[in-house]
């Protein structure tokens, strides 16, 4: 929800939507300390900015909030990685063989449209609480993100670049590496900006199913025994790391690839 | 004479069949399609014959079931009646959230979209809410409203709101000023100009959120069902899932999937009729 940035008014503009959003969070958790001069405080139902922070810094300094999330790191990398492995040639083909893309496309759409995240239970049985169940849970969401977008990258590859390469002599193996590849590069990192949110989906699932440790199992054992202010404290690091970790594509895909602004 | 004529009707059938390759042949034209089904079903012939190829050990099998097994068992539940239960169940928690989702979304969207300063305001909290996977609010939710319907529905609501939302929000941004401009012009208020020029100028915008939305709320239902309820279909696969019926499991897959896929389907018909009446000569001036 980027606010439209016209020369004639860009500085301006954008530093009080930034002020504005900056009063707006402020006067939120001021509101929310502030409601329960008037309410009755329920400490095994809601909790407040004081005590969360108080929390917070508790989960920091025990270090159990370092080592949950790292973790969670774990399977949640490895699977992404392997979607980006799995997912880019996938999605390069799919895109340029135009046969193999009428082959895969309805086989792929299918598999997206499905709620695989309903085959977590089998999975994690399957596999254990360790990392393979998770890894595979968030591969299996994080990878269609990628085949999709670098399909429609490599669909919208510059034909004049392609017939440059062949009349100069360029083999297939040639386009892919000079021309499909890097014209693909932009839509990686578009895919990638979907594909986190959901590999943070799959990380939280494989947790609350069965975890001995990890962000998601720090979220529902705290839930469990009415920790509420380390359980807000856990939510909004997950709500901070989502944000930063989308915002941060956002801005890389703007700040390496400019002439894309606006996708 | 006779011979022209039948020529002429046959290129301009196939010109309007498709405009940008006149001369395809039979097989060019219907190759995407028997591609795309051809390979659906070359991979279903393989899953369902791989135990006569690949040995298996007593433990794999038990996680291993075949596609005529899982339509078998599909076929069962409906004519036993046995899914209807648990399906309303689900289709509930389902149409509560996103009906929710659509009475809070549509008007905030609308006035976000109306005012900038609000639209700054609400800025940070829409962001964080729409990069954080909503699964993340589940254990809190089931503390506040308990485990049945109703945390169903906020995490129903939840991830079909801002889908919702922000689509609402740009088809209003997208509103023609001149004719907002026309409207106040002959006395209209906030209210009239709403009503006149930008929900019906948001509507196709409105129409794709809601199919986003859809999305999240098949999602969230699966998701909510798996950790916080008693009953629905979700809680039929986990159970299915942890007793080693794996059928049941890819049979709910399936019904999943199915109800999804026609919604969608039906709100991306919805999506084209819109389209189709969207006057386009306010663009083209």
């Amino acid at each position: 929800m980027a606010a439209e940035t016209s020369p004639q008014r860009s500085f301006a503009l954008r530093h009080r939507n930034f002020l504005l959003g900056a009063v707006a969070v402020v006067l939120f958790f001021a509101a929310w300390q502030a409601i329960f001069l008037i309410v009755p405080f329920d400490p095994l139902f809601i909790s407040k900015p004081s005590l969360i922070a108080a929390g917070f810094v508790d989960l920091i300094e025990s270090g159990d909030l370092i080592h949950d999330l790292a973790v969670s790191a774990v399977p949640f990398f490895v699977g992404l990685i392997a979607a980006v492995i799995i997912g880019v040639p996938l999605g390069i083909v799919m895109g340029w063989r135009v046969r193999v893309g009428y082959a895969l496309d309805p086989l792929m759409t299918v598999f997206y449209a499905s709620p695989l995240v309903a085959l977590a239970p089998l999975l994690v049985i399957f596999f254990g609480v360790g990392v393979t169940g998770k890894a595979i849970i968030v591969f299996s969401l994080a990878v269609f993100p990628f085949i999709f977008n670098v399909c429609a990258g490599v669909r919208t590859t510059d034909r004049l670049l392609i017939n440059v390469v062949r009349s100069l002599g360029g083999g297939e193996r040639d386009l892919y590496l000079k021309v499909l590849f890097p014209s693909v590069l932009p839509y990686i990192v578009a895919g990638a900006r979907i594909a986190v949110g959901r590999a943070l989906i799959g990380v939280l699932v494989g947790e609350f199913f069965a975890a001995s440790e990890g962000i998601g199992y720090a979220i529902s054992r705290f839930g469990d025994i009415f920790a509420i202010d380390r359980m807000f404290g856990c939510i909004l690091t997950v709500m901070a790391i989502a944000v930063v970790l989308t915002e941060g594509i956002r801005w890389a895909e703007r700040a390496a690839f400019p002439w894309r602004t606006g996708q | 004479m006779a011979e022209i004529q039948a020529l002429d009707v046959d290129v301009a059938a196939v010109v309007q069949a498709d405009a940008a390759a006149p001369t395809r042949s039979l097989w060019r034209r219907i190759e995407p399609t028997a591609l795309g089904t051809a390979s659906i079903v070359l991979l279903l012939l393989l899953w369902q014959f791989l135990p006569y190829f690949v040995p298996m050990q007593e433990g794999t099998k038990l996680f291993f079931t075949v596609p005529s097994q899982i339509v078998g068992t599909l076929w069962q539940l409906f004519a036993s009646g046995a899914i209807w239960a648990p399906l309303g169940v689900s289709a509930t928690a389902f149409a509560i959230g996103l009906a929710f989702a659509i009475a809070a979304g549509l008007p905030l969207g609308i006035l976000l979209g109306r005012s900038a300063t609000l639209a700054a305001m609400f800025d940070p909290f829409i962001t964080a809410f729409n990069a954080t996977p909503r699964l993340v609010f589940l254990p809190l939710l089931m503390l506040w409203f308990g485990i049945g319907l109703w945390s169903k529905v906020a995490i129903v609501f939840l991830g079909a709101l801002f889908p919702l939302l922000i689509n609402t929000y740009e088809g209003v941004r997208n509103a023609d000023k001149l004719l907002i401009n026309v409207v106040r012009a002959f006395g209209a208020g906030e209210l009239d100009i709403a009503r006149l020029v930008v929900v019906p100028n948001a509507l196709p915008f409105i129409v794709v959120g809601l199919r986003l939305a859809i999305g999240r709320a098949v999602l969230g239902v699966v998701v909510a069902e798996f950790f916080g309820a008693q009953d629905g279909l979700g809680v039929v696969m986990v159970r299915a899932a942890s007793s080693f019926k794996v059928d049941v499991v890819f049979a709910g897959l399936i019904v999943f999937a199915a109800l999804s896929l026609a919604m969608t389907g039906l709100v991306k018909l919805l999506e084209e009729r819109m389209s189709r009446w969207r006057p386009q000569h306010v663009n083209a001036n």
